[in-house]
């Protein structure tokens, strides 16, 4: 009797934990059913919508996305087309939540019309069956002259199925104080004449260190590098099945150690606290005595999106701004970008092609994107809901050649140009964009790098030796990709 | 005649039916569902999928990977059951002992349970940043001297399970105590006053009153908490890269399940089958609990209750 109702109190017990679980997740799409209804009428009054399109489109989309960037685009694509509403999502990428999310979602009764897809998993996407073919859009990229490499990567086996609004050309910021204190120069030439290559960048980073008797530091972190590196292998990283470990991968291991070894980067960890701290020269050690961080590796995005938000302190007004100077640097690289694709089999798939099609090969859209036409108040005129931090602000570097020559001679006074002290970053990057790679990127680059981070931190912290830290990571990679043929470690 | 019993039974399955049509939608189906696609190489990616026999659990002894996994998740749970069992015990003989009369026993119990309320993910990333290179922890103890340098706290195997331990100790303690007094309060005072009447030490009372009347409720305990680190994710999860760093030290089973869920193609297939294992693991473990601490006096079918303190005659105190 006592063991009865003890299984029984077990089984009350589930229930109610089921009870409580089953109606959180039937929520949801109700939740976003709503307002749809609701705020149709509202849009409509919208000021945007003179150029009226031969055929008014009309409908719901919904729309994932791991920051809120495309979510300034929805508006104005509402704006365009009144009839339209589009419910957006946005899902954070930290620790891979937003890919899982929507790989679960897709080819289910809750998959989104249109996905965003970052560089590091947008090819695993490209070559699954779930993206629509968006073939007829590729003409507009020659009107465009989108750069090569955004295109290819978007392509798999001559199909295209996904687009970019932007290029992402890296570069190398440093800090003009900086240079001249321990350089003697802030010249942009002169300063990329000592980093024309990773052994005089070695030289360089000595000559900081020394200069600032071991307060100052070269990088924020290691971490930053790796895409440089990557950017510039000959191989991807699988090819026939089998993965391949390019020289440039374990250069870059033996590179990242040497620096963490010899005190040239802060040992903090990137996208935290101290990472962004060295950017507005707030970085402590535990002492509490000052660091400074000379330099950091950034792409396009990182200019306006990391480094420009972060170079004021939040409790002080007085930041770094205009400190900064952006030059190639040693090795010329790509990192990032967004593109967008339209789900195969959505019921909106005529509405999502148009909403690919205007996120990146509409050259008024791109225009005002660059340009910083979409201020918060240009987007509440559209949608009275949109959230007061919602904007763009002028800088992003997009995609189209047409858009970017017409551009660029707008930057010479911009507030970006301000911050690098009179140079005008969209210059720069015009001139390398042309030249990057999209043949690198392959569908399972997001995991294979991933599972290099925990070992990697491991062997430059010391507690697992070079052998080590390759088996780890190949045992990693095994265990993620059970076909994929695992070549032996470069040290054993 | 067979129709009348029926109806006669038949408020009482109306009152099942609820808890089974849910148990067989939410319970059994996903069971069935996982075991059938452990058995395949299926994709979130792909559209198809085939059946590829036990391929997925040769894998997964392939490499020590998943043996790894098991071994973190059974270590993380034992070292901070045993605390939380030892804890929660003491604390709740304190609060409902007899003798002691302790003041605002609600207050305590309230405080101690506090931790439980709070959000996994919160608690997770409070310590990932009290903890980090650059974070608090380290600013204070270096200018308080007890590190002569920053120390790369979850970068250490032993700090980062530590902290697991922990933070799964300082949640669910509370919550078992409660538990655990419920239990207490239940069983009847008079079984103490004689005990005491008959000069037993606080020990005694312990060993032979406490514990064989508590002994359900140590079992619902010793089963939900076992069932629930077999499943620890959120914490470790959270606290680090999400795969379970540094050196994979707190990958849990169910960490790895994700992980494999949540690869490149998503490998719904092999991610069953670490599911699959884990399952089989936790009822088979579930099970011997049971076996084991089973009412031994019912198999005899021989009801015992005299002889509480048969074989401890008690003494005059010395």
């Amino acid at each position: 009797m006592k063991r009865l109702s003890f299984v029984l109190s077990i089984l009350v017990a589930l229930s109610m934990l089921l009870a409580a679980c089953a109606p959180a997740a039937t929520e949801a799409p109700v939740a976003t059913d709503a307002p749809a209804a609701t705020d149709a009428p509202a849009a409509t009054d919208a000021p945007a919508a003179t150029d009226a399109p031969a055929a008014e489109l009309e409908g719901t989309l919904n729309v994932w996305s791991f920051t809120n960037e495309i979510k300034t685009m929805a508006i104005a694509f509402q704006g365009r087309h009144p009839k339209v509403k589009v419910v957006y999502t946005m899902i954070p990428m930290t620790n891979g939540e937003y890919q899982t999310k929507v790989k679960a979602a897709a080819g289910t009764a809750d998959s989104p019309d249109v996905v965003a897809l970052e560089a590091a998993f947008v090819k695993e996407w490209v070559e699954s069956d779930l993206l629509a073919d968006l073939n007829d859009l590729v003409p507009l990229t020659e009107t465009l002259q989108t750069y090569p490499a955004v295109v290819e990567v978007g392509t798999y086996e001559g199909v295209t199925k996904g687009f970019s609004y932007q290029a992402t050309p890296g570069a190398f910021f440093y800090r003009r104080s900086i240079a001249k204190e321990c350089l003697g120069t802030d010249d942009l030439a002169e300063v990329q004449a000592m980093v024309a290559d990773m052994d005089k960048f070695v030289e360089t980073a000595a000559k900081i260190k020394e200069c600032g008797t071991g307060d100052y530091y070269t990088v924020g972190t290691g971490g930053e590098m790796f895409l440089p590196f990557l950017s510039n292998r000959s191989e991807p990283w699988i090819v026939d099945g089998s993965l391949v470990i390019d020289p440039k991968i374990v250069e870059y291991v033996h590179f990242a150690k040497m620096m963490r070894d010899n005190g040239y980067e802060s040992g903090a960890t990137q996208w935290t606290e101290g990472w962004f701290a060295g950017m507005n020269d707030t970085l402590k050690d535990a002492n509490g005595t000052p660091k400074k961080v000379f330099s950091y590796f950034l792409p396009t995005w990182g200019l306006p999106y990391v480094l420009s938000p972060n170079s004021t302190p939040k409790d002080s007004t007085v930041g770094t701004g205009g400190d900064w100077a952006m030059i190639n640097g040693p090795l010329s690289y790509q990192w990032g970008g967004t593109w967008v694709g339209a789900l195969d089999g959505s019921p909106n798939s005529e509405l999502a092609k148009e909403f690919v099609k205007f996120v990146a090969l509409d050259e008024e859209n791109l225009t005002n994107w660059a340009t910083g036409v979409y201020t918060n108040e240009y987007l509440k005129a559209i949608d009275p809901t949109t959230p007061d931090d919602q904007a763009q602000a002028a800088g992003d570097f997009v995609s189209s050649q047409v858009v970017v020559e017409k551009i660029t001679s707008s930057f010479d006074d911009s507030t970006l140009a301000t911050f690098l002290g009179g140079e005008n970053s969209y210059g720069a990057f015009a001139a390398a964009a042309p030249s990057v790679n999209g043949a690198l990127l392959t569908g399972s680059d997001d995991a294979i790098q991933r599972a290099l981070n925990d070992p990697l931190a491991a062997y430059l912290s010391g507690t697992m030796t070079e052998a080590e830290m390759w088996a780890a990571w190949l045992d990693a990679v095994r265990n993620e990709f059970p076909d994929l043929i695992i070549p032996d470690a470069p040290v054993q | 005649m067979n129709l009348a019993k029926l109806k006669k039974n038949s408020t009482g399955y109306l009152f099942l039916a609820p808890f089974i049509i849910g148990f067989l939608i939410f319970g059994l189906y996903p069971v069935i569902n996982t075991l059938t696609l452990s058995f395949t190489d299926a994709t979130l990616m792909s559209k198809s999928s085939h059946f590829v026999g036990i391929a997925n659990f040769k894998r997964l002894f392939a490499d020590e990977v998943f043996m790894r996994a098991v071994g973190n998740t059974w270590l993380i749970w034992i070292l901070n059951f045993i605390p939380q069992i030892g804890i929660a015990l003491l604390l709740s003989v304190l609060f409902t002992s007899a003798r002691l009369k302790i003041k605002a026993v609600g207050v305590w119990r309230a405080i101690y349970f506090l931790p439980n309320l709070l959000m996994p993910a919160a608690v997770a990333a409070l310590f990932n940043a009290l903890f980090a290179y650059y974070g608090p922890v380290n600013q204070f103890m270096v200018r308080a001297d007890l590190l002569s340098e920053a120390m790369r706290f979850l970068e250490s195997i032993t700090v980062t399970r530590g902290l697991v331990v922990f933070i799964q100790w300082w949640t669910w303690f509370g919550q078992t105590m409660i538990i655990l007094m419920a239990g207490m309060t239940s069983i009847p005072l008079p079984l103490y006053e004689a005990a005491m009447v008959d000069g037993a030490s606080v020990w005694q009372m312990f060993t032979r009153i406490t514990l064989p009347l508590l002994k359900p409720i140590l079992i619902f305990i010793f089963v939900t908490s076992l069932v629930g680190g077999m499943q620890m994710f959120d914490i470790p999860f959270l606290l680090t890269d999400g795969r379970g760093s540094p050196l994979s030290s707190i990958q849990t089973n169910n960490i790895l399940m994700y992980m494999k869920f949540a690869s490149s193609k998503g490998h719904i297939g092999a991610a069953s089958s670490v599911g699959v294992l884990i399952f089989f693991m936790t009822s088979i473990c579930a099970l011997g609990i049971f076996y084991f601490l089973r009412d031994k006096d019912m198999d005899d079918k021989k009801p015992a209750k005299k002889s509480l303190f048969k074989k401890n005659t008690v003494r005059p105190q010395s």
